[in-house]
């Protein structure tokens, strides 16, 4: 083995990437991908929260209130952001379904401690957004109802859950979760993505164009070439995963401890580059290699995500800078797994080198 | 018949071939991952997706309460006596103490505040499922009902949603005819036990998981009728699973049509079949055929296997021919293995955002119908689609998969398969293939038409990019990038037909290809929009991209289209290639303020 060698191989691939521009498709992509997704968030943001758009008018969504008089008449119209109408049913649904209201609710008259259950009839307009926040809010004011309705029931049940008191006021809708528990994991890793199925074009060209022999016969090792291979893909990830980290953060996403984020999926993707070496190597053929190697990287990906401690929830717990985590335990493991893999790669290519010198 | 007995030979060698490198070595190893796959997804369903695990940190000083909320697996759980977890209350993301949960501090806070009052009332209904009296845990039971109405353009026009009430007392007067509805039945027509049935199955699956496997399944009756907590919002990304379960085969197997083609290309293998006395056209319509087939054969066994119509095949053939188009030039485009990989993917990230992001809006927007995975979710949802709607949501696609085939037909030669330039030359190269020398302004005329279905896909994703922002921001934005779309399109005519080499062409020749070109442009738009699309252009988004109001004479806009393309080309003249760039904005300033004028005047 020698250094050397390696880099000038290494050199030799990033050439051939910056000779046909393809690393700009990949910096396009990313752009596209990150401004793509900040205006569907622009958009979701706006649509669920409807203030945001136009915070000097007060919206109200329009409810038309149709049969009995119950306590939810009162709930409805302590909240601001309902204004309540009493109608009757057909003009109300009328106005619905040009969208003059945002929902028609039929009450009926059904007594509280009756031996059946009052059955509201909720009139919404079929799929739309605003139907998502209309009901989340209306979804508040019926818990409180229906809460009254059981306190007249209550002599009724045999038992009651343990009580927890949540802090009164407006929640808003928050990505919290979504963007930290799966967008950023997923960012992170397609560049890791990206780099194993580069390997194998890498690595099937000598074989399809027939460049192997020339390249063998050089004082430079076959091993070396795998391994310089290897070392150009595996370096374009952390700069690639880093990108987006910088991207999330001009969104105005924090992202904690980026450092041993970075290291962590840069070891993680050396194991993958290793493992779809090996399948190129196997197979030598540019179809049959990605086909293999994908369909195994959707079976590794599965089982992984399945087992507790994982390196992608180590990923995610190290973001939100959630404590606790066995970051330098993750990082062994997947750095032995790695070594491993990386020892079965030498010797296996090692092993072609020679047979290739031989002329076999 | 010589053309279909050909075209089926090839088809034939194509599939042996295809077998014969895929063939030993591969399909024991595909069974054998194909069976992991499902013991993989097996485990996965058994054990859970542990990705947020550990996420919050949650003090409780009520060991009952622990035992009971310390099951998701996203809480790290501490317990303490309430003192000490009042003083260090900064230290967790969320603290209860005595049955009262402290306000949260932090972000992570309130997201774990979100989490835990979903897993709260999970534990409040499993308890309340097992009371003997059900109508006493659940006195009330919502009957949701769907009342259908699309919105069209003009409600956006005023940037507001009409249901958004202003202050007032005045009930709201329906304007059209109020047909009558009949009062609901107060009683439920759901025998109680089956409604418990219902409450307990719900209890083992979280919401999301319910809502994607009762996507394709008919949902059983006692699911119009919820009580109060079960009432969650219908998010809008259930058109995902769509992409996934019925785009994401058809990418895969357009790989290898892609690869098939590719494989042609390396130390001019395809040489033999090149020298063969078939035209190029049965040659790749040979190739193709095992894998329209194939394509097809997929989509049928998704359809069948999801239960879902097969009508739900319709809109899927257009997307279908679109890849095969796109993969067969991209297979003869793209010089190595890295740069097939990099192009297909840049391909499949676009045309997925295109698939995918106007769906979210089905049947809230007729913009959604942009998109043909629209049309599959109004199919499975029961409601289906008109012929004009499947015209509107599949023309482009139709015709761009023609046009791309048209390209790859002409270009399918031995000089432009085994050359060696780079990627950008050689795309100019494919173009200029298209464009007849002896005939400049004729070719440039008709080459402005073809162009004209993928201006308005692009344009179409910067509608929907942009159409999410509030007014005037989409409307600014959407002049900008429309009129710099239509300008660089339209110079592509010119620039690789005029501006080959070191050329540098007259300026009378010049104004007669810009002339050709305007023209072209003009005459494609008009045929396009007098065939569809009038729902988009009757709104102001619409005038934006293709301004119809207010102008109701022809020659203006033909006189635009072709001051813009000859502010490029007298740039590019004057200055050389560098100047292209500057050139193309230059043109872009002059289009968009000519579009904002007549907008502004228009909506004025």
């Amino acid at each position: 083995m020698n250094a050397r060698h390696i880099t000038i191989i290494a050199k030799k691939e990033f050439q051939g990437l910056n000779h046909e521009k393809t690393i700009l498709l990949a910096v396009l992509l990313q752009l596209f991908v990150a401004m793509f997704s900040s205006f569907l968030m622009v958009g979701l943001t706006s649509m669920y929260d409807p203030s945001s758009l136009s915070a000097a008018t007060r919206v109200r969504y329009g409810i038309a209130l149709v049969g009995a008089n119950t306590t939810l008449d009162r709930y409805l119209g302590e909240r601001a952001d309902f204004q309540v109408y009493r109608m009757d049913l057909s003009t109300g649904i009328a106005a619905l379904e040009e969208r003059k209201l945002a929902a028609v609710i039929y009450v009926p008259p059904t007594p509280p401690d009756a031996r059946e259950p009052v059955q509201v009839t909720l009139y919404t307009l079929q799929n739309d957004i605003q139907t998502a926040v209309v009901q989340v809010k209306l979804k508040e004011v019926l818990l409180e109802y229906e809460e009254d309705l059981r306190e007249e029931r209550r002599p009724r049940l045999s038992s009651t859950p343990l009580d927890v008191r949540f802090p009164a006021g407006q929640k808003t809708e928050g990505f919290y979760e979504f963007v930290y528990g799966l967008l950023i994991p997923l960012l992170v890793f397609m560049p890791a993505i990206i780099a194993s199925s580069l390997i194998i074009d890498m690595i099937t060209e000598e074989y399809q164009h027939n460049t192997l022999e020339t390249l063998v016969s050089t004082p430079v090792s076959f091993a070396e070439v795998v391994w310089g291979k290897v070392l150009a893909c595996e370096l374009l990830v952390p700069v690639q995963a880093g990108a987006w980290l910088l991207l999330l953060a001009i969104n105005g996403i924090r992202v904690e401890n980026p450092l041993p984020v970075l290291f962590l999926v840069s070891l993680s993707s050396l194991a993958l580059i290793l493992l779809s070496a090996l399948t190129a190597l196997h197979y030598r053929e540019r179809t049959a290699a990605q086909f293999i190697y994908s369909t195994a990287l959707v079976v590794v990906i599965l089982v992984v995500i399945a087992i507790p401690g994982n390196p992608l929830n180590v990923i995610v717990r190290a973001v939100t800078g959630s404590p606790g985590m066995d970051l330098a335990g993750t990082l062994a493991i997947v750095g032995i797994g790695a070594m491993a893999l990386g020892y079965v790669t030498h010797r296996y290519a090692e092993r072609i080198g020679r047979l290739a010198q031989l002329g076999t | 018949m010589g053309v279909l007995s050909s075209v089926l030979t090839i088809a034939r060698w194509e599939v042996k071939r295809s077998f014969t490198t895929l063939g030993r070595n591969v399909l024991p190893v595909a069974v054998v991952l194909f069976l992991l796959l499902m013991l993989a997804t097996g485990f996965t369903a058994r054990s859970g997706m542990h990705l947020q695990d550990g996420i919050y940190s949650l003090g409780i000083d009520d060991p009952g309460l622990s035992a009971i909320l310390g099951g998701d697996a996203r809480f790290r759980v501490f317990s303490g006596d309430s003192g000490t977890l009042r003083a260090y209350r900064g230290s967790y993301d969320l603290v209860i103490v005595e049955g009262a949960v402290l306000r949260p501090l932090s972000e992570r806070g309130r997201a774990a505040e979100k989490t835990l009052e979903r897993d709260y009332a999970r534990y409040v209904s499993s308890v309340y499922n097992r009371e003997q009296d059900l109508f006493a845990a659940y006195p009330l039971w919502i009957d949701l009902r769907a009342v259908k109405s699309e919105l069209s353009f003009d409600a956006t026009q005023s940037g507001q949603y009409l249901s958004l009430q202003q202050r007032s007392g005045e009930s709201p007067v329906p304007e059209g005819t109020v047909a009558v509805v009949a009062t609901p039945a107060p009683q439920l027509p759901v025998p109680e036990e089956a409604l418990r049935e219902g409450l307990m199955q719900e209890e083992g699956t979280p919401d999301q998981l319910r809502r994607y496997t009762g996507l394709f399944s008919q949902e059983p009756e006692y699911q119009n009728f919820r009580t109060p907590s079960q009432l969650s919002p219908p998010l809008p990304f259930d058109s995902i699973i769509f992409v996934f379960a019925f785009i994401f085969p058809l990418y895969f197997t357009s790989q290898f049509f892609m690869m098939s083609v590719m494989h042609e290309r390396i130390e001019r293998k395809g040489e033999v079949l090149l020298a063969s006395p078939v035209a190029p056209s049965v040659i790749i319509a040979g190739k193709m055929l095992p894998y329209l087939l194939g394509m097809v054969g997929i989509s049928t066994a998704v359809i069948l296997a999801a239960g879902a119509p097969l009508t739900v095949l319709l809109p899927l053939f257009p997307v279908i021919l679109f890849f095969l188009a796109s993969a067969l030039l991209i297979g003869m485009i793209s010089r190595s293995f890295k740069e097939l990989s990099f192009i297909s993917i840049f391909f499949s990230t676009v045309a997925t955002t295109y698939l995918f992001f106007p769906s979210i809006f089905a049947q809230v927007h007729v913009i959604s119908l942009i998109s043909p995975l629209t049309l599959i979710v109004l199919q499975l949802q029961g409601e289906g689609f008109t012929a004009g709607q499947y015209m509107y949501s599949t023309a482009l696609f139709y015709l761009t998969s023609g046009v791309l085939f048209f390209a790859g037909t002409v270009n399918f030669n031995a000089e432009r398969l085994f050359s060696e330039l780079a990627f950008f030359p050689r795309v100019r190269e494919f173009i200029a293939a298209t464009l007849s020398r002896d005939h400049p302004f004729r070719s440039v005329f008709l080459a402005n038409i073809l162009l004209i279905p993928f201006i308005f896909m692009v344009q179409m994703m910067a509608l929907v990019l942009f159409f999410n922002l509030p007014l005037p921001w989409s409307l600014l934005l959407l002049i900008g990038a429309a009129a710099f779309i239509e300008e660089f399109a339209k110079s592509i005519g010119v620039y690789t037909l005029f501006f080959e080499g070191d050329a540098r062409p007259g300026i009378r020749t010049l104004v007669l290809a810009s002339a050709a070109t305007g023209a072209g442009f003009l005459v494609g738009e008009k045929l396009f929009l007098f065939a569809m699309l009038t729902q988009i252009t009757d709104s102001v988004f619409g005038s934006v991209l293709f301004l119809q109001q207010g102008v109701l004479l022809l020659w203006l806009p033909l006189l635009l289209h072709i001051t813009g393309v000859l502010a490029v080309s007298l740039v590019l003249r004057a200055g050389g290639k560098r100047w292209y760039l500057p050139g193309l904005l230059a043109a872009t300033v002059i289009h968009g303020l000519y579009n904002l004028y007549f907008i502004l005047g228009w909506m004025r």
